[in-house]
């Protein structure tokens, strides 16, 4: 005889299994070897910001490195850098691309300044969050009485982003990781509304960070 | 008893609410903005903030007052120090010393907001246009020249109005200082006014 407090703690357990996260990690790293960064020189991760209708979420730049500490590199944090270089890494300024940063470095101040701070590696992140399939309603009445919540919604939020490694002392590429995450996410309303929400970031941030240091810490092949 | 005045509670709370969503909003924008990283040409400039200038609040709709007087007094300075070795900062035109060589007044011609019940979009977005009227010590203008300022919050989720309209009101103040380092000397007007500068120095 299956009591009803089992088929609650069924029905709780499957609900929470639907609120995983699915991550794929994509990696290109144009040779084998780790990359190399010497004592007191400096990483940086950015986020893109210059597109217009979406911004890398500051909080998941932050996220990744603090993912990455923990190893013998120094993180400068993304504002002092941008403070620091100021007005060179703007939305309006930014180097899309290697071509455009070595002519950026090609003004004394700047790589002074780069130079100053030790500067090694940028990361730059571009991507972003997207919610998708919403289905379900709930209503909220609230009333002298009291109130509460009924219905049933879930939605599915997909990110995506990419990183691209950039080594300032040769300007090129290092290496590229991609990664996308996806889960569905739930809100039962039974008078409160009891949000059952899919780890999609934090999970796409651990595989980030993780695949990042990977650059620094192990060879491959 | 009880419940007839829990009712005028609830009520007396909802208008508080209602009146809140449609209060008018004031924010000053108190930035310090970091020093540019540029090396200046060796020229000696006045730039002439007037007390419009430095006072100046924004009132870009019947609801909202944005006071960014302060705030791009000490962006500008800083851009145009990043840009000309000598920046002398006066109060009016008729300060202006006897080394300046360029003298330029900025103001600003507008600045609008907009909010995501405008556009239906999760972000605040402000958009500043400045003038700025370039001349000669001796009042001959060289150009007026028109420069638009964009700045936005990455969404609109948990910041409140006036928080949201200080960060984008910020954005667009940096970004002010990113067009002018990116773009002042590309002034066709202030590029051959810098030439005909190096010739006669020359000869």
């Amino acid at each position: 005889m299956i009591k009803v407090h089992q088929v609650l703690l069924l029905a709780i357990a499957v609900y929470l299994g639907g609120c995983t996260a699915t991550t794929t990690i994509d990696e290109f790293r144009p040779n084998t070897e780790r990359l190399e960064i010497l004592d007191g020189e400096k990483l940086v991760i950015l986020g893109r910001r210059d597109a217009g209708h979406y911004e890398t979420d500051r909080d998941f730049v932050g996220c990744v490195a603090k993912k990455m500490r923990g190893m013998n590199i120094e993180i400068l944090p993304e504002e002092a850098f941008i403070d620091a270089i100021y007005p060179w890494f703007e939305p309006r300024t930014a180097p899309k691309g290697l071509p455009r940063l070595k002519r950026l470095l090609e003004e004394p101040a700047i790589r002074a300044k780069i130079s100053e701070e030790r500067v090694r590696y940028l990361v730059w992140l571009d991507g972003t969050a997207e919610t998708q399939g919403q289905i379900g309603s709930m209503s909220c009445t609230v009333g002298p009485t009291g109130g509460g919540c009924f219905g049933y919604t879930q939605w599915e939020k997909i990110v995506f982003i990419e990183a691209i490694i950039w080594d300032l002392t040769d300007l090129t590429e290092k290496g590229r990781i991609r990664v996308d995450s996806e889960g569905t996410s739930f809100l039962i309303g039974i008078v409160a509304p009891i949000p059952l929400l899919s780890p999609v970031k934090s999970s796409a941030c651990s595989g980030l960070g993780k695949q990042l240091k990977s650059f620094f810490t192990e060879d491959v092949g | 008893m009880p419940i007839r005045l829990l009712r005028t509670a609830v009520l007396l709370n909802l208008l508080l609410m209602l009146g809140a969503c449609s209060s008018v909003i004031s924010v000053k924008v108190d930035q310090q903005f970091p020093n540019v990283v540029s090396e200046p040409k060796d020229f000696s400039v006045a730039l002439v903030f007037d007390q419009e200038f430095r006072t100046y609040v924004a009132k870009p709709n019947a609801k909202a007052s944005i006071d960014i007087g302060s705030s791009q007094v000490d962006l500008l300075s800083r851009a145009f120090r990043g840009l000309f070795q000598r920046v002398e900062i006066v109060s009016s035109r008729d300060q202006v010393g006897p080394e300046a060589q360029l003298v330029i007044i900025p103001s600003v011609r507008e600045v609008q907001l907009s909010t995501p019940s405008d556009s239906y979009l999760n972000v605040y977005e402000v958009w500043i246009k400045y003038n700025l009227d370039i001349e000669t010590p001796d009042g001959e203008p060289i150009d007026s020249w028109f420069m638009p300022a964009y700045g936005k919050t990455p969404d609109s989720m948990m910041l409140s109005r006036s928080s949201a309209i200080t960060s984008a009101s910020t954005v667009a103040l940096r970004d002010a200082g990113a067009k002018l380092l990116l773009d002042f000397f590309r002034i066709p007007s202030v590029y051959s006014w810098m030439e005909r500068q190096k010739e006669s120095e020359v000869q």
